[in-house]
């Protein structure tokens, strides 16, 4: 695989096992930032419709030559939807700016000052592409304050819960599971 | 990409509704063409499969 492209690592291995649990065969399924395809390929050995997206063209060729569908684009931006199931494994490892090292694999790894840069801009977008009954799987490390990105998620009218955890070279790794809070929608809000 | 993908996808900017115009496709799925916006006029090429949905003039 190009050197460039996010080789799959134990987070890859959590989100994929989570991903198999959750995706039924009726599902259409969006995998943002898709990478080597790992993920996405997997979970279209189980019928559902899949699609993946990366900003880095050189993941969006390694997917497809593992049969994925995939589209060029900034998470979800090229997208609307409604899929049934989004997966994201995102960049969170927080940063300083003399850490960056500015090449396709940075937009794999860095989350920002806190970690979380990407997941908001990410969670900001999710409303608009996913389905009434759409489920999320979101990749999640204790690097990133579990926590906070809950948080976040309820900010934005999303109930999430942990499925799945593991621990990992000095941080924990969790797949949290989200979808629309609808006991907090309420009519003409 | 296959043709019903068009259903999905939207322009990255405005979330306009988008166009398809096919230069090359297969049995399967189209390989080389363009997706027009109808809301802002932006064009967005897809070349050997792959729709490239980054707004225009980024790289």
């Amino acid at each position: 695989m190009h050197d460039q492209v996010y080789q799959p690592e134990a987070d890859t291995f959590l989100l994929l096992r989570a991903a198999l649990r959750e995706v039924r065969p009726t599902d259409r399924v969006l995998e943002v930032g898709t990478g080597s395809g790992r993920i996405a390929a997997a979970v279209l050995e189980t019928g559902a419709r899949v699609v993946g997206t990366d900003i880095n063209p050189y993941a969006v060729l390694a997917a497809r030559s593992c049969g994925v569908e995939t589209v060029r684009t900034d998470l979800a931006a090229g997208f609307a939807g409604p899929f049934d199931l989004v997966v994201f494994n995102p960049p969170y490892l927080p940063t300083v700016p003399e850490d960056r090292f500015d090449d396709w694999l940075e937009y794999a790894l860095d989350g920002g000052p806190d970690g979380r840069r990407v997941i908001e801009r990410f969670v900001r977008d999710l409303d608009r592409v996913l389905a009434p009954y759409g489920r999320l799987l979101l990749l999640v490390s204790s690097l990133t304050d579990l926590d906070a990105v809950r948080e976040l998620l309820g900010s934005y009218g999303f109930i999430a819960i942990v499925v799945d955890q593991e621990g990992c070279e000095g941080e924990t790794l969790y797949v949290l599971r989200a979808m629309r809070d609808l006991c907090r929608v309420t009519s003409g809000d | 990409m296959r043709r019903d993908l068009l259903d999905i996808l939207c322009c990255p900017v405005c979330k306009g509704g988008l166009v398809l115009t096919v230069v090359e496709e297969n049995d399967e799925e189209i390989l080389e063409g363009s997706l027009l916006c109808e809301a802002c006029g932006a064009s967005y090429p897809i070349c050997a499969g792959i729709p490239n949905l980054l707004p225009p003039g980024i790289e």
